[in-house]
This record gives C-alpha cells, sequence and structure tokens, in this order.
C-alpha cells in the first residue's frame, strides 16, 4: 500500500510542478520548490498524520518527481511522459542504491534519468518510419507498372 | 574553438558516466532479481539513445556568467545551515531556499541577472542537501559548491530545458569533491 501512495506522489508530483510550470507560466524553479516547500512543511508540522515510512519518503519522492515537472514544453509536452517519467523516478528512488545515500543532486540525477528514458521512445520508433518508407517505395514501383499496364492496354 | 568542443564533449561524457555509474550502483545491489536489472539496463540504453539522437544540447556552445555561478555557494551554504542548524530536513530546506531564490527577479523585472540566479541558487541547494555523512561540515559544502558552480558556467548549452539537469550538475559537483578529499586523504 505504501509503495502504491509513493508511486501516485510519484506522478501526481511531476503533473503538478509541469502544469504550475508550464500552464500557470510560474517558471520551473518556483514551480518544484514552492510545491516542494508546501508538501514538506506540511508534513514537517503534522509528522504523525501518516506511517513513519510515508513521512520520510513522501517529501523526497515529491521533490524528485518535481524536477522532472521543471522540463520545458519543447522537449517534452505530453502529460502522458511526464506521469511515466514520473513512475519511472519512483521506481529508481524505491531502488536506490544506498552506496549514494546523503548524496546531494541524486534526486535530481534519477528525475534526469527518468526524462531522458522517455524523451529516447520517440527514437525507438525508427523502424516504423523505415516501413512507412519502405511502403512508400513499394507503392511508387506498383505505380509505375500499373501506369505502365494502362498504356498498353 | 577546439577548446570549446573538447570542453563540451568531455562534460557531456562526464555527465553520461556519473549518471550511468548511478545506474550501475542500482544493478549491482538488486542483482537477485532479474526484472529490476532488466529495467535498469532497459533505462542505460534508452538515455544512451536521447544522448546520441535527442535534441537535448545547443549546438552553439555557451558560458553562464561567473556572477551568476556564484548563487550555487550562497544557495548551498543557505540550505545545509537550515538542515544542520535548524533541522528542518533536507527537502524543507531546499523548498524554501528555492521558493526565496524564485522571488528575487521580482526585484527589478528588466534585470538578465537577476532573471537567471534562482536556478543558480536552487542547483546551490541541491548541493546543501548533502547529509553530514557525507559532507563533514561548511568546508565541504564551500568547496562542492565551487565544483558545481564551475560545471554550472560551463553546461550553460548543455541538456537545455531537461528537468533534473541542476540536479545531475550537483551530484557530479558533490560527488567528485568527495572523490578528491578521499584521494588527498
Amino acid at each position: 500500500m505504501d509503495m502504491l501512495i509513493l508511486i501516485f506522489v510519484g506522478i501526481a508530483g511531476s503533473l503538478l510542478s509541469y502544469y504550475t510550470n508550464v500552464s500557470l507560466r510560474q517558471g520551473p524553479i518556483r514551480a518544484s520548490a514552492m510545491l516542494t516547500m508546501i508538501v514538506a512543511g506540511f508534513l514537517y508540522l503534522f509528522p504523525n498524520l501518516l506511517s513513519p515510512y510515508l513521512t520520510k519518503n513522501i517529501p523526497y519522492v515529491f521533490i524528485g518527481a518535481s524536477f522532472i515537472g521543471m522540463v520545458s514544453s519543447h522537449q517534452l509536452s505530453s502529460h502522458l511522459g511526464i506521469g511515466l517519467a514520473g513512475l519511472i523516478f519512483t521506481f529508481i528512488f524505491l531502488h536506490t542504491s544506498r552506496f549514494f545515500d546523503g548524496f546531494g543532486g541524486a534526486l535530481g540525477t534519477s528525475a534526469c534519468v527518468s526524462i531522458l528514458a522517455v524523451m529516447s521512445i520517440p527514437f525507438l520508433k525508427t523502424n516504423r518510419k523505415v516501413t512507412i518508407g519502405f511502403l512508400q517505395l513499394r507503392r511508387l514501383v506498383f505505380r509505375k507498372k500499373r501506369r505502365r499496364k494502362i498504356r498498353r492496354v | 574553438m577546439r577548446h570549446h568542443q573538447i570542453l563540451r564533449y568531455t562534460l557531456i561524457g562526464l555527465l553520461f558516466i556519473i549518471q550511468l555509474l548511478f545506474l550501475l550502483a542500482i544493478f549491482r545491489e538488486n542483482m537477485q532479481s532479474p526484472w529490476i536489472a532488466v529495467f535498469i539496463i532497459a533505462l542505460s540504453i534508452l538515455i544512451l539513445l536521447s544522448y546520441i539522437r535527442a535534441p537535448i544540447h545547443h549546438d552553439k556552445h555557451l558560458y553562464d556568467h561567473i556572477w551568476v555561478a556564484a548563487g550555487v555557494p550562497i544557495g548551498a551554504l543557505i540550505c545545509y545551515y537550515l538542515h544542520t542548524q535548524l533541522h528542518l530536513g533536507t527537502v524543507l530546506s531546499a523548498g524554501i531556499v528555492g521558493t526565496a531564490a524564485s522571488f528575487l527577479p521580482a526585484i527589478n523585472k528588466n534585470s538578465n541577472y537577476l532573471s537567471q540566479i534562482p536556478a543558480a541558487i536552487y542547483c546551490g541547494a541541491f548541493v546543501g542537501m548533502s547529509s553530514g555523512g557525507i559532507a563533514n561540515g561548511f568546508s565541504f559544502i564551500l568547496a562542492a559548491s565551487i565544483c558545481t558552480a564551475v560545471l554550472l558556467i560551463v553546461s550553460k548549452s548543455l541538456f537545455s530545458g531537461i528537468g533534473g539537469k541542476l540536479g545531475t550538475l550537483a551530484f557530479l559537483g558533490v560527488s567528485l569533491t568527495y572523490l578528491l578529499i578521499f584521494l588527498i586523504k
């Protein structure tokens, strides 16, 4: 259950931050920092509202997910992509290495990896482009053959 | 011109290596779970694809102004002070520093300098989020933030508009400083 809540926080955090950044035009820094301050401040003031595990981890998942929402709309404009990056980020966070525990910027690195992974998805569709190209070539050849047949008739 | 190209590719290489090392550490600790191992391998391939094909870098290599990068140590020291001395927690401290920095351009809306400083201060806040186990005092944070500031200056045209850029730079700055201190000791 706790894991599902963290996944929800990851997806919601990235989408909320993106909405504040792009739709409300507050800029990436304010979108990430202000939302993080609200969430972390709320849990700081009410530490017994949720389980200790969630009280400890929700702020980390939220700030990391909010970095995803800092992306420019020119680079990634799909809400589905932003949500997917939030999901990937939460998955990385849940399995993050203890070796880098306490290193500043580790959450930002996870967010960056998540965004880069999502941004690479359109480039995986190159085979389809080749297929479309191949189909167009076939059509061109067949059209030429048909024209020849029509001329003969 | 050639120096700019060397610097550019060195930095891109460093950023890729640090991200790959980060994923490698997860892979190493979760080798008993095949699904996680497959996921990490897939992520590594996808980020490599993005590095090669996605338009994430500007063609022209640009540099940030040194006074803009001066915001990095300021953000780092304030954030570190807030979470170690006032015990506000690392996330809340970074949130406070970032929110305060985001209102600085409102002082003078025509100032180009003030419009660029919030990103540098927020980047510094990530350095300041380092725990006491890694950063053994303000001197480490100052050293790591200067290292991050240098990286911020030279990476202006890299990862343009990508979320997590500032965090990755902070992570690289902290890791390099930690490695340097470890080697010196």
